[in-house]
């Protein structure tokens, strides 16, 4: 590591860059509060049907329960990941993802890289997929995941997800022990914008509404309606919208739990919901979207 | 004799994990050995190389043709095989059948002994081996399985296999052996460690194989093992008498996470070993795959073995990357328990209410509470003294504190030792923090117990707790259900009153369903008790049956009621090696006392009129006499093996009996009086065993 390392954000281009030459449609973030980057509806629910697709963005990613006020230099409620989804899973996925660690200054060469064993299983996803959590030297950077079932579905083809865990990696780059320290950008004077420059107060604030602050019984209401509305727009055969309000019923659950307002037995019945809408909306979108042909879709339209 | 060449199957994968790749490697020589005898194939050694990326099977000296056979086969006499018009006979047909030709073509000659039999020619080309391997590699690959593991699909393929297969390198000698999996083929090429000797390599024969690994930098299984073992045995050296911990399956999977290991040493900041050991070795040994240090007085030092996949060149890096990982973990744990330390042990209990035991029980608080009356009552039924007693209450009250602790939070496995932590730093005494420490064991059949009795107090409390509570909500353990491991809690109960058989199960039981009574949560505690009872009898019986005991046995001691363990197994061996040593009388005796439970009528008592009685009903009488008060006598003083003698010295009265007696005599007096004789008789048998049950299956 005898280059400057990158700062933050040239990481994210970085990666943009080079997976959008591996054919990756480089997308945005979805625009709503997500646990993992695998909840984008460019990863989930792109994974199901026979078409082609490769993808891949940044996805800033929300786990209430996991905010420290800002005083945890490597854990915070809101944090980035950064996605790839192949599908069909290529020959050289493996070897692709080693060239992307080279792309952003951290040569497999030099470091010892490992595939560690790392089953994933979603249960509000109803998904799972073999793979493996990758370590650079003993550090966890990266999931790896062969997708075999999504929403209850056996997908075929296999996408691989490829998610690193971007300021995990960036802190190794840069050399330093606390994620608030990040070089995320530069003023054009020299001065250097610190990843706690750019959120710092958002986790002291986040974490005091998510532990303190959230209003137990308007996110409970907040959980019903949306739950009611996923199914109204399933009865119109609308995924893409009945997906969105998943979204928003899991967000509301992760407030909830984050509150502490739930029981043993209240969150398995939260999880169990919100598995059931996730799985009627990824059959809705094969039914509806990705096993039909593009004339076939217009007729819907 | 054909021709012999070395025969190689690489199948070469993504990283495969430890556990199923260590399986697959015992069932890959089985697959190759039987698969090549099947098909005809002589061969010499099968021997299997194995690393995460790759499983092969290396085979010297495997024909590449199949024998020409020619043989002759005799079927049936020819007498037998033609009949009168010279056709041939079912016998001939199914023969000729049975060897494959027809029965046009079965000869007839006289062979060695005289007499004039049918033959089968048979004559088998000699086939090439190269298709024959094709399938047999096809149909190995196919068919390796993944026990406790699931396999997967990968790209548009809808063959699977425990990672996706990237390539595989198949010869017989330097001919490539076509074989297709998936979308991929088979080749002459291997594949190298993945930045040391990155690429395809040649492997021009099968014989060259493991020196083409060797110069692309992989190591097999034996030979990875032997360098990391080397390695440590010199980092051991250069520390004058130190020990590197190298827990067996932690070991195996570190040699399943590399091809090329180095073995480097890394260092955390000696303040962190304040932190509790078992955490630092947790986190090193579970979560990192590290191993620790002790030096030579067996303490924990701040250094620990890495095995790195790198290039050994890189090692300054490797360990540098290592070491932060360790120091950022450390430092979270070292946080936690600074932390944990500023809270008193109370008030963690306190806030135990806000732990969830199970729904319908109540919280971790209720709990608490429930086991310090239990733990209480439990001492006193042992005679304790007041202050053992004491302290048996005490750490029931603390054995959970530390479930709330941010240091068990996270390190989960550490609860009970992080426990005994606290209590010492808080100055509870020894046994106290012992007693925390070492109340969640025995955590399985055959685990050491809690090493005092305070802790074993503590133990017992909480597991009878756990089981009776589940019997109380009417949520039993079943055949696919038992969240809260009562089964396990049981074996624990069962193996601690075995040290503790003054301790009666029952009244434990009582007490706990009482406490749960107590708290408002309403069952009938008659009925539960009941059901609890049977549950324990059914684990004492399970038990029983592993230790070897014949099942009838274990029915005939369950039947009288015992299920306080050590009793139990004592009567159980006690009969069990009676009835071994001398089983005839034993079958016997409990022949007769069926018999004579068949005919007994409860209702008439065991008076019997002395005055009425025959010569065999007199001696009877007064073997039954002798044999209560050596029944009674045993008993009391816990031999069993007296008890069973006292039982077997009944035969000879009670078979004399039925053999000079009728007992249903017309004469009510007598009939009526011969019964109550035998009803005295069975009575003798009550307390010991149901011998009865013995006679059952014959």
């Amino acid at each position: 590591m005898s280059t400057t390392p990158l700062s933050f954000q040239d990481m994210i281009l970085a990666l943009e860059h080079y997976w959008a030459d591996q054919g990756c449609t480089v997308m945005q973030p979805y625009d709503s509060e997500v646990g993992a980057g695998t909840f984008h509806t460019a990863t989930l629910l792109r994974s199901l049907g026979p078409a082609a697709w490769r993808t891949c963005y940044p996805q800033p990613c929300r786990r209430p329960a996991d905010g420290r006020y800002g005083e945890n230099p490597n854990r915070m409620q809101h944090y980035y990941q950064f996605q790839v989804v192949l599908k069909p899973s290529p020959a050289d996925s493996q070897e692709l993802y080693l060239g992307s660690l080279t792309a952003i200054g951290l040569d497999p060469a030099e470091h010892d890289v490992r595939f560690v064993e790392d089953d994933w299983e979603s249960p509000t996803l109803g998904a799972w997929g073999l793979g493996w959590e990758v370590w650079m030297d003993g550090m966890e950077v990266t999931q790896f995941t062969y997708f075999q079932q999504v929403g209850g579905i056996e997908v075929d083809p296999v996408p691989v997800e490829i998610a690193y865990g971007l300021e995990r990696i960036a802190m190794y780059a840069q050399q330093v022990d606390s994620v608030y320290d990040l070089v995320w950008s530069w003023l054009p004077d020299g001065t250097a914008i610190k990843y706690g420059d750019v959120f710092l107060e958002n986790e002291r604030e986040f974490s005091a509404y998510n532990f303190e602050v959230a209003d137990v019984p308007m996110m409970r209401q907040k959980f019903d309606d949306y739950e009611r509305e996923c199914h109204a727009c399933l009865d119109r055969k609308l995924p893409l919208p009945g997906y969105d309000c998943v979204m928003k019923c899991s967000h509301a659950f992760n407030l909830l739990d984050s509150r502490g307002a739930l029981s043993a037995v209240e969150r398995a019945n939260y999880i169990l919901r919100v598995r059931t809408l996730a799985k009627a909306c990824c059959e809705s979108y094969l039914a509806e979207v990705a096993s039909k042909s593009d004339a076939e879709k217009k007729e819907v339209a | 004799m054909a021709d012999k060449k070395d025969f190689l199957l690489e199948i070469g994968t993504e990283e495969m994990p430890s556990a199923p790749l260590s399986n697959a490697v015992a069932q890959l020589g089985k697959l190759v050995d039987e698969g090549l005898d099947e098909l005809g194939l002589s061969h010499g050694k099968v021997r299997i190389i194995s690393t995460p990326r790759r499983l092969a099977a290396l085979v010297a000296d495997v024909a590449c043709a199949t024998e020409e056979r020619n043989e002759s086969r005799r079927g049936p006499a020819a007498r037998i095989a033609f009949d009168a018009e010279g056709n041939p006979t079912k016998a001939a047909l199914g023969f000729a059948r049975k060897q494959g030709v027809n029965a046009e073509q079965l000869r007839r000659h006289v062979d060695a002994d005289g007499n004039e039999y049918v033959f089968a020619e048979i004559h088998e080309e000699s086939r090439p081996a190269e298709p024959l391997l094709t399938q047999l590699c096809e149909h190995i690959i196919s068919h390796l399985e993944w026990p406790n593991y699931r396999s997967q699909r990968w790209g548009s393929e809808h063959v699977s296999f425990v990672r996706p297969v990237r390539w595989i390198c198949a010869l017989l000698g330097s001919e490539v052996i076509d074989v297709t999996y998936g979308d991929v083929t088979s080749s002459n090429t291997t594949r190298g460690h993945r930045v040391l000797g990155a690429g395809e390599h040649v492997v021009a024969e099968p014989k060259l194989y493991e020196d083409v690994l060797r110069s692309a930098c992989v190591l097999g299984e034996e030979e990875r093992t032997a360098v990391i073992r080397k390695g440590i045995a010199q980092i051991e050296a250069e520390r004058g008498g130190a020990h590197v911990d190298t827990p067996r399956a932690t070991f195996q999977e570190v040699v399943n996470l590399c091809e090329w290991p180095s073995v480097i040493v890394g260092k955390f900041d000696e303040e962190f070993l304040a932190v509790p050991h078992e955490i630092i070795c947790e986190s090193m040994l579970s979560n990192q795959r590290y191993f620790p240090i002790y030096d030579k007085n067996g303490k924990l030092t701040c250094e620990f073995v890495v095995v790195s996949n790198a290039d050994p060149r890189c090692a300054a890096t490797v360990i540098d990357g290592n070491e932060r990982v360790v120091r950022a973990r450390l430092d979270d744990a070292k946080f936690f328990y600074d932390e944990d330390l500023k809270v008193p042990m109370d008030e963690f209990v306190e806030r135990l209410s806000q732990v969830v035991f199970q729904e319908k029980l109540g919280s971790m608080r209720q709990k608490v509470e429930r086991m310090e009356a239990l733990a209480l009552a439990a001492a006193h039924q042992l005679d304790a003294n007041e202050e053992l007693a004491q302290k048996a209450q005490r750490a029931a009250h603390l054995a959970k504190a530390d479930l709330v602790s941010q240091a068990v939070i996270e390190f989960t496995s550490q609860q009970g030792v992080m426990g005994g932590y606290y209590a010492e730093a808080a100055g509870e005494p020894v046994d106290i923090a012992d007693a925390i420490r070492e109340h969640y064991r025995p955590r399985f059949a055959g685990d050491k117990l809690p090493s005092g009795v305070v802790g074993q107090l503590v133990a017992l409390a909480d597991k009878i707790d756990t089981a009776c509570g589940m019997f109380a909500i009417g949520e039993p353990p079943t055949g696919s259900a038992d969240p809260f491991a009562v089964r396990r809690a049981a074996i624990g109960v069962i193996a601690i009153l075995k040290v503790l058989p003054k301790l009666e199960l029952r009244k434990l039981i009582h007490c706990a369903l009482s406490s749960l009574a107590a708290q408002g949560i309403s069952f009938d505690v008659a009925e539960v008790e009941t059901d609890v009872v049977k549950f324990f009898a059914g684990r004492l019986a399970a038990m029983a049956k592993k230790d070897g005991i014949a099942p009838d046995t274990i029915d005939a001691v369950s039947a009288v009621g015992v299920i306080d363990p050590a009793e139990f197994f004592a009567r159980a061996h006690a009969l069990d090696e009676a009835r071994s040593s001398q089983p005839e009388l034993f079958d016997d005796l409990a022949v007769a006392y069926a018999r004579a439970a068949h005919l007994a009528d409860k209702n008439l008592g065991i008076e019997v009129d002395e005055t009425l009685l025959t010569e065999s009903e007199s001696v009877l009488l007064q073997a039954c006499c002798e044999g209560e008060q050596n029944v009674e006598k045993a008993l009391a003083s816990g031999d069993y093996e007296g008890a069973c003698r006292s039982l077997a010295a009944l035969r000879e009265p009670i078979d004399r009996f039925f053999d000079d007696v009728l007992v249903m005599d017309e004469d009510t007096k007598l009939r009526e009086n011969r019964l109550r004789l035998l009803n005295r008789f069975a009575n003798v048998f009550a307390d010991v065993a149901d011998i009865g049950v013995l006679s059952r299956k014959r």
